[in-house]
């Protein structure tokens, strides 16, 4: 089965699993009962969890966690970990002091 | 705005060779990297590549980082470091955070040579300190001197796995077992053996089901895995532990070109541009290069960053098309070279049977990390003679020739395929020089004389452990799992530059035990459990 | 295959998530049609959170004192989630005489529409937000203004639809609406049709094409604007922020990180690779604007930058408003960067409209056809 166009498309009921409150996204604290929990809320995509939860969001910006949520998606989905987007990429590559950011150099 | 002809961004394997090769046909050329010092990841590479001579075979990772920034020195590229890139914008504009200012640059050519960042997978007590990265690992080790644990445990069996965890035991860390979730080891064969001789166990089908402690890592429960990666009940296996590694797999790192717009593909191995052969982009003066585009070894990313180099230097006008394709073709076709064998891109996941040649492959090698006495006899390097003579235990199709190159007496013959399986000529008499000894960078070649004295026979070992015994040391003879077989005695410890720092210890053991022993721990110092 | 539904609503923005919701609680069949694979990808996603009186046009003002007397309020508990609502007024900060006069002018007409609005000096400003730089000569304060988080308060409002029973189609574009027997009642997309007895059509920018199909124009472009966002930082206040000279605008949200929209001035004429992306210099402009107001957040990290188009309305109001000359037609677009914090009360009208009942406020300000030649 490919990508689900139709949120109304049963995925099954959501059951509780012993590791749910294991640690997925580090940076933002979220576990894995919180983003399993927002697929079965209709959740489908990595940008809606990203947006929903924040998972990905904080420093590193999903460089971790990124992969290991959109194989969350997929199973709760059935679908392939491949059929989940990317998550999008957006600067700044690392995160960037206000003053460092706001400093533009002279060269250019 | 400062504007160069082009813009590399990452000055390791890739993105140097990448920079050599335009800054060569007089590309005005810029490298930015984030880390303090240049190379990627191959100053992390203390030990010796696979390949031929054109790979740089049998040359450890280090000095092939040093030479490539003496020659990207000499063509005068500019490489600026602590330079962080912090986004590639419309029109090919980069934003680098220098200290403490960010600024525009333009390239007419960009090469994106970014690499890739380790990947995890959680646990219970993933997030406990001590679990960390087998990259960080060999950072910790090799570009820092850290020790980064006593015992340790490592969850992966490719290369990088296998290769961290031989040099977590030269550091002096006692690595407790070696754990994937497949049911075959990943990596190279050679590397499992490497690792197996020195006692470390196996766990094939098996994966972490806790990492144990409060504040940082006490301990670690394993569970062996059925066929859907599901835990079997009853399988529990627990090791008192104080780190555990984890080096299962890469992603590249290919934000900028998505930033960009780059056109990517999501596949099992990671997000990716595509890409023309040359490295191109969707977007015309895009380039990509190395780990970033893609998941390979360093010698694979050095020859793709130099054809991007020189499409680049083509892109800008620098050279023509025709020059562009001819001096394309070599590395073309030494790439290739490396994409060749049991473990090409296509064969991934597969289950090979046979070598080339026909033979059925070691399945305790892929159980177990090494080659049983029962089924090594039936590969080529294995040959009886009388005398010294090398016995080469590499029994995979892998890209690698330096045995054949080194051999001053053309003993080893594998001939212009490089995947082959190195094969003694019984024709031809070995001098017992060692240089084959030291330049497998699978250190799997030994030299074994069976008559060496009555009743005893002697072995020569390729050994990079410290201390480093001396003649008349005695100690354990071990066989390829790392079981103790004898007594053994320390004959002679040769050392010389050809050898590289590999060191080659003679042993001599019972003469019924000469196809048996391949490792040797010194009674006076067990160098790797401290 | 063939869908219908009473209403259908082009659109999983706010807009078009709230309307969904109202019309299910109302007991109707809703079907949402998002073109991009994800729910509120647009403006919705994208935006400074503000959920402000102030600063308003005359005619949206009743719009947004609506949703903040009677929506906002409850709205976490309605929808079952935190939308991290937080009343606790804006501040629109002056560091010139000419800004304090542009904003005593704004509080002026604010006030004269009945708005709880006033100017505060230099040391109430600092009461009200001790950290504030000593720049600041003063602000026009709004006490009942507020901040939500855009993206939980839009995907909340998807979650309750969905939860209603309402059908939300992601990967949808709609090509055309169609008339038949001459009444909008179906929606082509590029792989279906759909159809329904009224057709919302909150598509944002996308609007205009589609209402194109049935003849109908909105004056209106769009602008490309980027916000960016810091790590966390310890809790300060929670304010709505603004300022006189449109330097930035912002708040820190529950999670700790700043939130900061703002604008280079070279916004109307941005290009872009087709989708939003941001510009090489906006940011750091941003940045710059939030430090000469804020010197106390130099060291905070951002973390991330993002871009997203407004649809932008020739009046800079929205249009929300029947179409009588195609029967069944409702529009809901040219928000302007309006639409957030209204988006509420412009969901509880629409499902009303639609459903044939008398919007709880007059939409007349609003009509499509408002539009007309200088001379």
């Amino acid at each position: 089965m490919g990508k689900i166009k139709d949120r109304l498309t049963p995925i099954g009921e959501f059951v509780p699993q012993p590791d749910d409150d294991m640690i997925i996204c580090r940076c933002e604290e979220i576990t894995k009962g919180e983003i399993r929990q927002a697929i079965h809320d209709g959740m489908f995509t990595l940008t809606e969890i990203r947006r929903f939860l924040r998972a990905g969001m904080g420093l590193c910006q999903g460089q971790t966690c990124t992969r290991l949520v959109k194989g969350m998606i997929a199973r709760e989905l059935g679908i392939s970990p491949l059929e989940v987007e990317p998550a999008a990429a957006r600067a700044p590559m690392r995160p960037i002091k206000m003053i460092v950011l706001g400093n533009e150099g002279k060269e250019s | 705005m400062k504007r160069y002809d082009l813009i590399i961004i990452g000055a390791g394997p890739a993105g140097l060779s990448a920079a050599i090769e335009a800054a060569k046909r007089g590309v005005k050329v810029i490298v930015f990297d984030e880390n303090a010092k240049p190379g990627g990841q191959l100053f992390k590479q203390i030990h010796k590549f696979f390949g031929s001579k054109e790979h740089k075979a049998k040359i450890r990772g280090f000095k092939i980082g040093e030479e490539l920034l003496q020659e990207a020195n000499h063509y005068g590229v500019e490489v600026v470091l602590n330079a962080i890139v912090a986004g590639l914008y419309l029109d090919k504009e980069i934003t680098v955070q220098i200290g403490d200012e960010i600024l525009h640059y333009k390239g007419d050519a960009i090469i994106v040579a970014t690499g890739a960042s380790e990947n995890m997978v959680p646990f219970a007590g993933w997030t406990l300190p001590g679990v960390i990265g087998a990259g960080a690992a060999q950072t910790m080790m090799n570009l820092h001197s850290i020790k980064p644990g006593n015992r340790v445990l490592m969850l992966g069996s490719g290369n990088v796995g296998l290769v961290v965890s031989f040099q977590l035991m030269q550091a002096g860390c006692e690595v407790v077992a070696l754990v994937d979730a497949a049911p075959k080891v990943g990596g190279y064969g050679v590397h499992a053996s490497k690792v197996a001789r020195c006692g470390v166990p196996f766990y094939l089908s098996h994966t972490i089901i806790k990492a144990e402690g409060e504040e940082f890592v006490t301990g670690v429960t394993l569970g062996e895995v059925n066929s859907s990666w599901q835990i079997i009940p009853g399988t529990e296996k627990h090791f008192a532990v104080d780190t555990i590694c984890l080096a299962v797999g890469l992603s590249p790192m290919s934000q900028l070109l998505s930033m960009a717009g780059c056109q990517m593909q999501d596949t099992p191995g990671g997000f990716v541009p595509v890409c023309a052969e040359s490295g191109e982009t969707s977007i015309s003066g895009i380039f990509a290069a190395g780990d970033v585009s893609g998941i390979e070894e360093a010698s694979s990313a050095m020859i793709e960053g130099r054809i991007s180099g020189l499409a680049a230097a083509e892109y800008l006008g620098f050279i023509t098309g025709e020059e562009l394709a001819g001096l394309s073709k070599e590395l073309e076709k030494a790439l290739q070279c490396l994409r060749e064998g049991m473990f090409a891109p296509e064969n991934r996941g597969q289950t090979i049977a046979k070598t080339d040649e026909g033979i059925e492959v070691s399945h305790t090698l892929l159980k177990k990390g090494y080659v049983d006495e029962s089924e090594i006899l039936r590969f080529p390097g294995i040959a009886k003679a009388s005398g010294i003579h090398p016995v080469i235990e590499c029994t995979q199709n892998i890209p690698c020739n330096p045995c054949q190159d080194v051999c001053p007496k053309k003993c080893i013959k594998i001939g212009d395929k490089m995947t082959a399986l190195p094969a003694i000529d019984p024709e031809r008499e070995c001098s017992g020089c060692g240089l084959c000894v030291a330049s497998c960078p699978g250190q799997a070649i030994f030299l074994v004389n069976e008559e060496y004295e009555p009743g005893l026979a002697s072995i020569t070992i390729p050994y990079e452990f410290l201390p480093l015994p001396v003649a008349g040391d005695k100690g354990k003879a071990l066989d390829r799992k790392g079981k103790e077989v004898s007594l053994a005695e320390v004959t002679t410890v040769r050392t010389a530059k050809a050898f590289d720092q590999t060191n080659l210890l003679t042993i001599k053991v019972p003469a019924d035990a000469a196809m048996k022993v391949r490792f040797f721990r010194s009674l006076e110092a067990e160098p790797w459990v401290k | 295959m063939g869908y219908r539904a009473d209403v259908i609503i082009i659109g999983g923005g706010i807009i078009g998530n709230s309307t969904a919701y109202y019309l299910a609680q109302k007991g109707c069949s809703v079907i949402v049609l998002e073109k991009s694979d994800y729910i509120g990808n647009g403006g919705s996603s994208r935006n400074g959170g503000g959920v402000r009186q102030s600063g308003r046009d005359k005619r949206e003002l009743p719009l947004a004192m609506y949703g903040v007397k009677h929506l906002w309020p409850n709205l976490s508990e309605e929808l079952e989630m935190d939308v991290e609502y937080y009343q606790q007024g804006n501040l629109r900060l002056g560091k010139t005489e000419a800004h304090i006069k542009t904003l005593a002018g704004l509080t002026e007409r604010a006030a004269s529409l009945g708005l709880d609005v006033k100017m505060i000096d230099q040391a109430e400003a600092k009461a009200i937000n001790p950290y504030l730089s000593a720049e600041v000569m003063g602000a026009s304060w709004c006490p009942t203004d507020g901040h939500a988080n855009p993206m939980l308060a839009t995907l909340a409002y998807y979650r309750k639809a969905r939860e209603l029973g309402v059908r939300f189609m992601t990967g949808e574009e709609v090509a055309e609406i169609k008339k038949i027997k001459g009444k909008a009642r179906q929606v082509v997309t590029t792989e279906d049709v759909y159809e329904g007895d009224t057709i919302i059509l909150a598509a944002g920018y996308d609007s205009r094409d589609i209402a194109a199909t049935v003849g109908i124009d909105v004056p209106m472009t769009r602008a490309l604007l980027e916000v960016l966002v810091t790590e966390a930082q310890p809790a300060m206040f929670y304010q709505m922020l603004g300022t006189a000279a449109a330097d930035f605008y912002g708040h820190q949200s529950t999670h700790g990180s700043f939130v900061f929209g703002g604008t280079s001035g070279l916004e109307d004429v941005n290009k872009d690779n087709g989708t939003p992306v941001t510009n090489s210099i906006t940011a750091s402009c941003i940045c710059r604007g939030i430090m000469n107001y804020f010197p106390c957040l130099s060291d905070a990290k951002i973390v991330r930058t993002w871009a997203g188009w407004i649809d932008v309305c020739v009046d800079h109001v929205p249009v929300i408003s029947p179409v009588e000359e195609v029967p069944g037609l409702i529009l809901a677009c040219a928000f302007s960067g309006h639409g957030f914090g209204i988006a509420p009360t412009v969901g509880t009208l629409l499902a009303q409209m639609a459903v044939g009942e008398a919007p709880v406020l007059d939409v007349s300000d609003f009509r499509y056809d408002r539009f007309k030649a200088k001379l």
